[in-house]
């Protein structure tokens, strides 16, 4: 066994190995078995945060340690991020070869979420797979792979919805809401909002088959004006509105435009009072600073949405919040540190905000991006790639640990299958299984949620304690 | 008014916008007598035009009724392009030195609404707006900084509305707005000292988006299956390798050498220049397919013949047709066009019937003409949803929506409507032509590509915007309407809703009136009554309030959001 396979055998034991032999897992299977599946009456919420256009998460969690940074360097050229400049990270379970790892110097806050609060972990080298592949199996193409890899809009919607067809119809925390809200589970869950929630358009991510998702602007739902009044001529004006959107209609397009339209009436007044409440000078519920960006602004939101969970009388929810601009084939050197700087100050300051409620162990949050980047660069840019870094924070994250093997960053090395482009070493079902897991998906309904699960043998990377 | 207290100060700030120059839509004088069709209705008409236009009026749908469909299409094609250049080089004169130059994004977007509000070459402007939503840039990306190159590149797409779609490949390739989009503008050659290879993103943009798309198509765009039942690819990574090859070597035009290429004011709205220096001049690898004369562009080239191969090689693909006629009519007439339209459509893509391939101009009229999108709709899947902008310019010219000052100067439109001209979050454009809402529509294996845009967020933007256009941004706004600060006044956009405030004492004239003018006519019985008895809840001295009442129902109706 060289160096490289046996550390990955290693680090394989070490983090996800053991910490899954200590793991929920066995915990869910003899609840399962026994009967006394939960009636999901705590609250949990999981919050993706999608890094749209594919983040070079090779640059994100660097390789520090003199042998392994020096591939590093040769690999990324002009693109290599500093030795010196790199954010040490200094796992709980040492990596057994001694390779170390750092933060790009934009992440201070993640650096800091890892090391003093061990509320942080690494998922290394994530990517959509259909079962494990090889260099040789992949130049053989004697495995199935996923189709269109290294296409934007496919390798999305592959992260979304975790499908081996071209075509995909549901997304994995749309069929997590289907099956908690559905016969699957011995006690559905019941609740008057629906369980994803997205603050960032439409997403395949959140598309149920059974549950549909509902979309907010980034500040919170838009209250349809005039309907909302007590007075007789708004009163009239609301039942004549509601009766033409519950008219019948002749075409698909007219029936699925009122079904969103009245899901907005349905739910913007009930959203937007209790926004408004938590939002009130006397309510405060948090005191921390979010960043005024975008994604700081929907993560903002999304913990008043929390603050405001009894009010809304939700037990379970998914949140939806993204941010673009990594899809760096030009000008990476110059745009990476502002795109890794706004992630890491609005995660931050959301974990922050979850910890002054009290409610840090119950939300979990989790990056996704497209695909990782080339380790070859076009000049100042790189391309489309597959394997990547993932973050994954929380107060139930078994944290400061980096799960997976990070792979060897070698042009043409062991998981290069061309241009620096890594074979993912975890397969998205296997990171969306762990959630879900923890999220309260029974183990027999993993499958449903990450249709390849049964592929893998680690059901459950263990970064998550029950 | 009570009942308007909850617009708020903001909401109207949001929405600020005006109108000027230029006369009713593209109607003209008819001179062509067609022979002998079946009479045109208004409602017939109606649907002509909201799939040819920004949105019906009344004089033109007389126009048509006149005309015949297919003399007035004719006569669309004549007319030259109306430009947003020129607009935006006069407003950036008027510019005081210094000025945040950035904001000449305003005035295009104050062109571009202008254009699809009173230009006389309506079909030609519909068409190009189709484009810019198939070969996509954005000025949400570092395009932000070249808004002539921006304004520069839509006036490209509607001067080849109607020319050759080989000519457009090239038009598109070497335009420099999408050289910085896409990063074709600076790709090198391969250094493979330093682990530098050729950017793929174009090369792999443009086939997979613009021209050919990922899987092979039969001639009625449906995808074809290998033995085991999955998707051929059209091409794979070495094929974008090849091509990335070829696109190397472009930068801004006029520099001594590829690495002294700056953008200037000027460059920006030239083609971008070959440098030979940075040109990969090796063999490259393009595509393979039946009735490809070559799948390899041989070594040794200059940079404009590789590029002329390359565009070659896709053009010739059997997939161009299917693939941009299905999309052609999504944009235009339907989203789930049978495979037989598709075919007919792309037949003529493949022969314009003088033999010449993928001239615009005759597909586009096939479109049009097909019987599919002729006779009066009775499938459950005819149509397509509006998009946000669309429904805005379609009640805008319906209304002959103008400001004081002549703009239309709307600053943040998505933010009121959740979508502008140019504006799209990625290459991958507002929506996906393979979108399907989850629902009967997922699951018929149907697709809505515009209800990507149908969120609950945004449908409640537009139909609050519709509100306050139907209570407030008219000729006579209702009682409680907020104050418009006197800055602001000159360039609001006002609808002229002065014909229904006339039979406003009349609900059924009222409600009627509002038909003629969004739908030809033809709204449904219950929608009218709904509007006829909510009109007849307030006192019928109260003309401007009726009025809004009904306008309101009426445009913020499932029906009004169909394109039928």
């Amino acid at each position: 066994m060289d160096r490289i396979n046996r550390r990955r055998f290693l680090k394989a034991l070490s983090a996800g190995g053991l910490a899954c032999a200590f793991g929920r897992t066995p915990q869910a299977a003899f609840a399962a078995a026994s009967g006394t599946q939960a009636a999901f009456d705590d609250y949990k919420a999981l919050v993706c945060v999608f890094l749209f256009g594919g983040n070079d998460s090779f640059n994100m969690v660097v390789p520090r340690s003199p042998v392994e940074y020096a591939e590093y360097a040769a690999a990324r050229q002009n693109l290599a991020i500093a030795q010196a400049s790199l954010l040490p990270l200094n796992p709980l379970v040492p990596d057994p070869d001694g390779a170390r790892y750092g933060l790009h110097p934009s992440l201070p806050e993640i650096a800091q979420l890892f090391e003093q609060d061990e509320a942080c972990a690494v998922v290394a080298n994530v990517g959509p797979l259909i079962e494990p592949v090889t260099k040789a199996q992949f130049q053989a193409r004697s495995v199935r792979l996923p189709p269109q890899l290294f296409s934007h809009n496919d390798q999305q919607d592959q992260w979304h919805a975790l499908k081996g067809e071209a075509t995909a119809r549901s997304g994995w925390g749309g069929r997590v809401a289907d099956v908690i809200t559905g016969p699957q589970v011995p006690a559905p869950l019941v609740q008057p909002l629906a369980v994803n929630l997205s603050l960032s358009g439409q997403s395949l991510f959140q598309t149920g088959l059974t549950a549909p998702p509902y979309t907010m602007g980034a500040t919170g739902p838009v209250e349809l004006f005039g309907l909302e009044g007590n007075d007789p001529l708004s009163l009239a004006r609301r039942a004549a509105f509601d009766a033409v959107l519950g008219a019948s209609y002749g075409t698909v397009y007219e029936r699925a435009y009122a079904r969103v339209q009245q899901s907005a009436r349905r739910s913007a007044g009930t959203i937007g009072a209790a926004l408004a409440a938590v939002r009130s000078p006397n309510a405060a519920p948090f005191t921390t600073a979010f960043p005024a960006s975008p994604l700081g602004t929907q993560l903002r939101t999304v913990a008043e949405m929390i603050a405001a969970r009894d009010a809304l009388q939700v037990n379970r929810q998914i949140f939806f919040v993204a941010t673009g601009g990594f899809d760096t084939h030009d000008a990476q050197a110059a745009d990476q540190p502002g795109l890794l700087g706004n992630v890491s100050r609005g995660l931050a300051a959301f974990y922050r905000a979850t910890a002054e409620m009290g409610v840090a162990s119950r939300v979990t949050t989790f990056t996704q991006s497209d695909f990782g980047r080339t380790l070859t660069s076009n000049g100042d840019g790189t391309d489309h790639a597959w394997g990547g870094n993932q973050l994954v924070i929380g107060g139930a994250v078994a944290g400061r640990r980096i799960y997976g093997s990070y792979p060897l960053l070698r042009i043409d090395g062991p998981d290069d299958v061309g241009g620096g482009r890594m074979i993912p070493g975890i397969s998205c079902d296997q990171y969306a299984a762990t959630l879900a897991a923890w999220f309260g998906v029974p183990d027999a309904e993993l499958a449903t949620v990450a249709p390849h699960i049964g592929n893998f043998t680690e059901r459950d990377l263990g970064f998550l304690a029950a | 008014m009570n009942v308007l207290r909850v617009i708020a100060a903001t909401a109207l700030a949001a929405v600020l916008a005006a109108c000027g120059g230029g006369g009713g839509g593209g109607s003209g004088p008819p001179v062509v007598q067609p022979p002998a069709p079946p009479a045109i209705s208004r409602a017939d008409a109606f649907r002509l035009l909201n799939q040819a236009t920004f949105g019906a009026t009344e004089a033109d749908a007389q126009a048509v009724v006149s005309m015949g469909y297919e003399a007035w299409i004719d006569q669309q094609l004549q007319r030259p392009a109306s430009l947003e250049l020129p607009h935006v080089q006069a407003a950036f004169a008027a510019y005081p030195p210094g000025a945040d130059f950035t904001r000449l994004h305003e005035d295009r977007i104050d062109i571009w609404l202008r254009n699809a509000l009173y230009a006389p070459d309506q079909l030609r402007q519909r068409v190009a707006f189709a484009l810019s939503e198939i070969m996509v840039i954005s000025q949400l990306s570092p395009l932000v900084g070249y808004p002539w190159g921006s304004a520069s590149y839509y006036d490209m797409l509607a001067r080849n509305a109607f020319g050759n779609f080989r000519v457009l490949m090239e038009d598109v390739t070497l335009h420099p707005a999408m050289g910085v989009y896409l990063s074709m503008l600076g790709n090198q050659k391969a250094d493979a000292a330093r682990n530098i290879r050729p950017d793929e993103n174009y090369a792999r943009e443009l086939m997979q988006l613009f021209t050919i798309g990922l899987v092979e198509l039969d001639p009625d765009g449906s995808i074809r299956r290998d033995g085991q039942g999955n998707p051929i690819a059209t091409y794979d990574q070495q094929v974008i390798e090849g091509f990335a090859h070829v696109y190397t070597g472009w930068n801004f035009a006029g520099a001594p050498s590829f690495d002294l290429a700056r953008p200037t004011i000027q460059n920006q709205m030239m083609p971008m220049q070959a440098y030979a220096e940075q040109h990969d001049t090796g063999t490259k690898r393009v595509l393979g397919y039946p009735g490809a004369t070559f799948t390899q562009i041989p070594a040794g080239q200059t940079p404009q013949q590789d590029l002329d191969d390359a565009l070659d090689n896709i053009f010739r693909h059997p997939n161009v047709a299917p693939f941009i006629s299905r999309q052609l009519i999504q944009r235009l007439v339907a989203s789930n066009p049978s495979p037989q339209y598709v075919e007919r459509v792309a037949r003529v893509f493949e022969n314009d019937g003088t033999r010449r391939r993928g001239e615009l101009s005759a597909v586009v009229k096939a479109i049009l003409l097909d019987t599919e999108a002729r006779t009066a709709p009775a499938a459950a899947t005819a149509g397509r949803l509006d998009e946000p902008l669309l429904r805005l310019t379609r009640i805008w010219r319906a209304y002959g929506a103008r400001s004081q000052s002549g703009r239309l100067n709307v600053q943040n439109i998505p933010g009121f409507i959740g979508q502008g001209p140019l504006q799209a979050p990625s290459v991958f454009n507002f929506f996906s032509p393979f979108y399907a809402p989850p629902g009967e529509i997922l699951d018929q294996g149907l697709v809505a590509p515009e209800a990507q845009l149908s969120t609950e967020y945004l449908t409640s933007l537009l139909t609050n915007y519709f509100f306050i256009l139907s209570f407030c941004y008219n000729t006579a706004p209702v009682q409680g309407c907020p104050a418009v600060p006197p800055a602001l006044a000159p360039d609001l956009v006002l609808i002229d809703t002065g014909p229904e405030r006339a039979v406003a004492a009349d609900s059924a004239a009222l409600v009627q009136r509002i038909a003629d003018r969004l739908a030809g006519g033809a709204i449904s019985p219950a929608l009218r009554a709904e509007a006829r008895a909510m009109v007849d809840r307030v006192p019928a001295s109260e003309s401007s309030l009726r009025a809004a009442e009904a306008l309101y129902l009426v445009s913020t109706s499932p029906e009004l959001a169909l394109q039928r």
